[in-house]
């Protein structure tokens, strides 16, 4: 090894180091990345649009160029402006592919511990083969050729445009999914293809042999009859050519009934590979949806209480998304308008997919079994601690083995509806009046209004706010306290003073707990 | 009210439903009677340590007779796990005691609906106060943390009735003339007996005048409520 060439590597094994201690670089990286390949990243979107709108502008220039000539303004748009978002696109992209500088330091670390001298060309040689990965894949070599039609000298290249148009297949999630569901039928389709090439080089043969000596003035070559085969077995028919001659009629009339067979066969394959992948496309739009939001409250299980309570929630506005393994609980969740994914919520895969940390505000585990619920709950314990998870089980011991797990809310049906049995059984009214404040049934309603630092109910007492309270009745404050939980101070008087962080509970009639939180917000 | 006011409970059914019931029926103070229709939750029964125990056959009116239900003084609790053999049960229990007060629990409105055609007086829910309860708590903490603590008595905080008695201090005055905060307790809701047998939530504003026969629904701590309804007793000659 030369000393240039040594000198050489350690400047190179010297920059890997220093970007990985990066954060800035990791920070600059990572933002490309979600912006041209993470489909769950919010601004994505609006790159793919902007991407879709100059590829657009861009082949209507070049098709009106084609009759007339176009402001130069718009040419210098095409040529350095386009070019250049292309061109820097595909950098970029060739970029985010991968981490050439991690794969240096990987290979100067072996190296340093086997005690081998780490030759250039090899660390050349493995940064290109990384690359060239990236440059030889179809979508790369669209990007490419798709820069190409810029350059006008070149008359031919302007075909090229053809590939700006494929190119939005990269943007456009409902086109590449089209393309995606064809590739799963790769198989049925190239039988399909073959199949298809073997009847039109035989008709086409045929239709050559009896007419091609002079009988059909249209048939010079045989190209002309593999021409005419094509263009019969696809059911088309121009009419340019057609059979004269009885035996080329029979032949006729056999690819006609051949290409009706293949065109059934081909719209079935299709078909059947939509409606398989039909429920997989919808699940995996659901989970860009939800990749594109936060405080999403993730519900499993969508039986008799699911139902309820998602009713609940969509009725207060929350972002729902319903997991359950049962594919016709999934399916009526969608029909009844929730975002639905039949799937085993058991399973950390969902979660990790949906970024259950950083996304998600509540994890609802509402299976009628307790063991089920117990392992859902914990599985998203042990992939996001941070993110509450209520449980519903059957059984104050299972609660208590919950509540040591760590679940933040445990609910017992069973218990809950025995209170409600015990209240009415001494109080029928009071019970009466109670479920419909629980169920809210009535026009009466039970809300919080929070009072925050600088808001009109901020340092305030109630004395000073009875002109708004009138018509309501406050049921109590909860206030935080030292322990970091809340105390519920029931029918505070006059004197008490409100404090930021507190919720003042009301109860009233709808309308009246609206005006008084439209005025106190104003 | 003592354990000696309350009414006796016919609690049917030991399954996963009725032994909340009787675990909150008993520290409720409420003296209960089990009846069950299946070997398998006698024997849990037996094992819970229960003594007050029967069995039924809702088929056999014999057997329902003899359980020895006075409908003027007992409550009966249909419990069972099992929808159909609730339905079953209200039938059979209402065409023996025309008038008994049966409360049943259900788990869907559909069901409630046939239950209340069968005879139920009261059908609880078995999902609505759950459901509501979570959604409260994802959605309006402080208020679940209210209702936690007046509802489900995490302190000594109750919801509670008043009748007004003829002759009672209440009588003939106005809800507005009474300050009810002063005394500890609120007042949530009244049932007004010119206005028919619906609950009327104070909170509309209008000021209602208190007759005998009306009953309040108030909320507040057990002493301040025991004190209210003492002051409101009608004055002894």
């Amino acid at each position: 090894m030369t000393r240039l060439e040594h000198f050489a590597v350690q400047q190179i094994i010297a920059i890997a180091y220093q970007l990985d201690g990066s954060l800035r670089y990791q920070r600059v990286k990572s933002f490309f990345y979600d912006l041209l390949e993470n489909d769950n990243y919010p601004y994505k979107r609006w790159f793919d649009l902007f991407m879709i709108f100059i590829i657009l502008t861009s082949v209507f220039i070049l098709v009106i160029e084609v009759k007339e000539p176009v402001p130069l303004w718009l040419d210098h748009y095409d040529l350095y402006f386009v070019t250049s978002i292309f061109i820097t696109e595909y950098l970029l992209r060739m970029w985010v592919y991968s981490d050439i500088h991690k794969m240096l330091i990987q290979k100067h670390e072996e190296a340093q511990y086997l005690d081998h001298p780490l030759r250039l060309r090899a660390l050349v040689g493995m940064a290109f083969t990384d690359k060239w990965a990236y440059i030889s894949s179809p979508s790369a070599i669209i990007d490419l050729i798709a820069i190409l039609p810029s350059y006008r000298q070149i008359r031919i290249l302007r075909i090229l445009v053809l590939f700006r148009a494929f190119k939005m297949l990269r943007y456009a999630r409902s086109l590449s999914s089209f393309l995606f569901i064809l590739k799963s039928k790769k198989f049925e389709l190239i039988t399909l293809l073959t199949l298809t090439a073997f009847f039109v080089f035989i008709a086409g043969i045929m239709l050559y042999v009896f007419e091609g000596d002079g009988d059909n003035p249209d048939i010079h070559n045989l190209f002309e009859a593999f021409y005419w085969a094509l263009v019969t077995i696809s059911t088309v028919g121009y009419g340019d050519i057609s059979p004269v001659t009885p035996e080329g009629r029979v032949v006729s009339m056999l690819i006609i009934l051949t290409g009706v067979g293949l065109i059934a066969f081909m719209t079935s394959i299709i078909v059947s590979s939509f409606s398989e992948r039909l429920v997989e496309l919808r699940e995996g739009r659901v989970m860009q949806e939800v990749g594109k939001k936060s405080n999403v409250v993730v519900l499993c299980g969508f039986g008799t209480m699911g139902r309820k309570i998602a009713q609940g929630l969509q009725h207060e506005g929350v972002e729902l998304i319903i997991l359950d393994n049962s594919e016709d609980n999934a399916h009526e969740a969608h029909v009844m308008g929730y975002r639905s994914i039949c799937t085993d919520a058991t399973q950390a895969a969902t979660f990790q997919q949906m970024r259950v940390a950083e996304r998600v505000s509540h994890v609802l585990c509402l299976t009628p079994d307790d063991e089920q619920n117990a392992f859902i709950a914990i599985n998203v314990k042990s992939l996001a601690p941070k993110v509450p998870v209520t449980v519903r089980c059957s059984d104050r011991e299972v609660a208590a083995k919950l509540r040591f797990a760590g679940i933040d809310h445990v609910v017992i049906p069973e218990e809950i509806t025995a209170m409600m049995g015990v209240v009415h059984a001494g109080e029928p009214v009071a019970f009466e009046a109670l479920r419909s404040i629980v169920t809210q049934k009535t026009h009466s309603r039970i809300d919080e209004i929070k009072v925050q630092t600088g808001d009109a109910l901020n340092n305030r007492n109630l004395g000073e706010l009875s002109a708004l309270t009138s018509r309501l009745i406050i049921l109590g404050i909860v206030r935080p306290n030292t322990a970091g939980s809340k105390d519920f101070l029931f029918n505070p008087d006059n004197q008490v003073r409100l404090q930021a962080g507190d919720d003042l509970v009301i109860l009233g009639h709808e309308t009246a707990v609206s005006h008084f939180k439209h005025k106190v917000s104003v | 009210m003592t354990r000696a006011d309350k009414p006796r409970v016919y609690l049917f059914g030991f399954g996963k439903y009725g032994r909340h019931f009787y675990q909150h029926l008993s520290e409720a103070g409420y003296l209960v009677t089990v009846a069950t229709l299946r070997q398998k939750n006698y024997t849990a029964a037996v094992e819970a340590g229960i003594e007050d125990l029967k069995s039924f056959n809702p088929k056999d009116s014999d057997s329902l007779r003899a359980l020895g239900i006075d409908p003027a003084q007992h409550m009966l609790y249909c419990t069972m796990d099992d929808t159909a053999n609730n339905l079953f049960l209200i039938l059979s229990l209402r065409e023996v005691y025309h008038d008994a007060n049966i409360v049943a629990i259900s788990n869907s409105e559909e069901n409630s609906r046939k239950m209340l055609y069968a005879g139920a007086n009261v059908i609880i829910d078995v999902y609505d106060a759950s459901a509501q309860h979570i959604v409260t708590n994802l959605t309006k903490p402080a208020v679940s943390e209210a209702l936690n603590t007046i509802v489900f008595g995490k302190n000594d905080l109750r919801i509670a009735e008043l009748p007004i008695q003829p002759h009672s201090p209440l009588e003939g005055r106005f809800a507005n003339e009474i300050n009810f905060r002063k005394k500890g307790v609120i007042l949530i809701a009244i049932i007004d007996k010119e206005l028919g047998d619906d609950l009327v939530y104070l909170s509309r504003g209008v000021n209602h005048r208190f007759d005998a026969g009306d009953i309040l629904v108030l909320a507040g701590p057990i002493a301040a409520i025991q004190a209210f309804r003492g002051e409101m007793e009608p004055a002894t000659a």
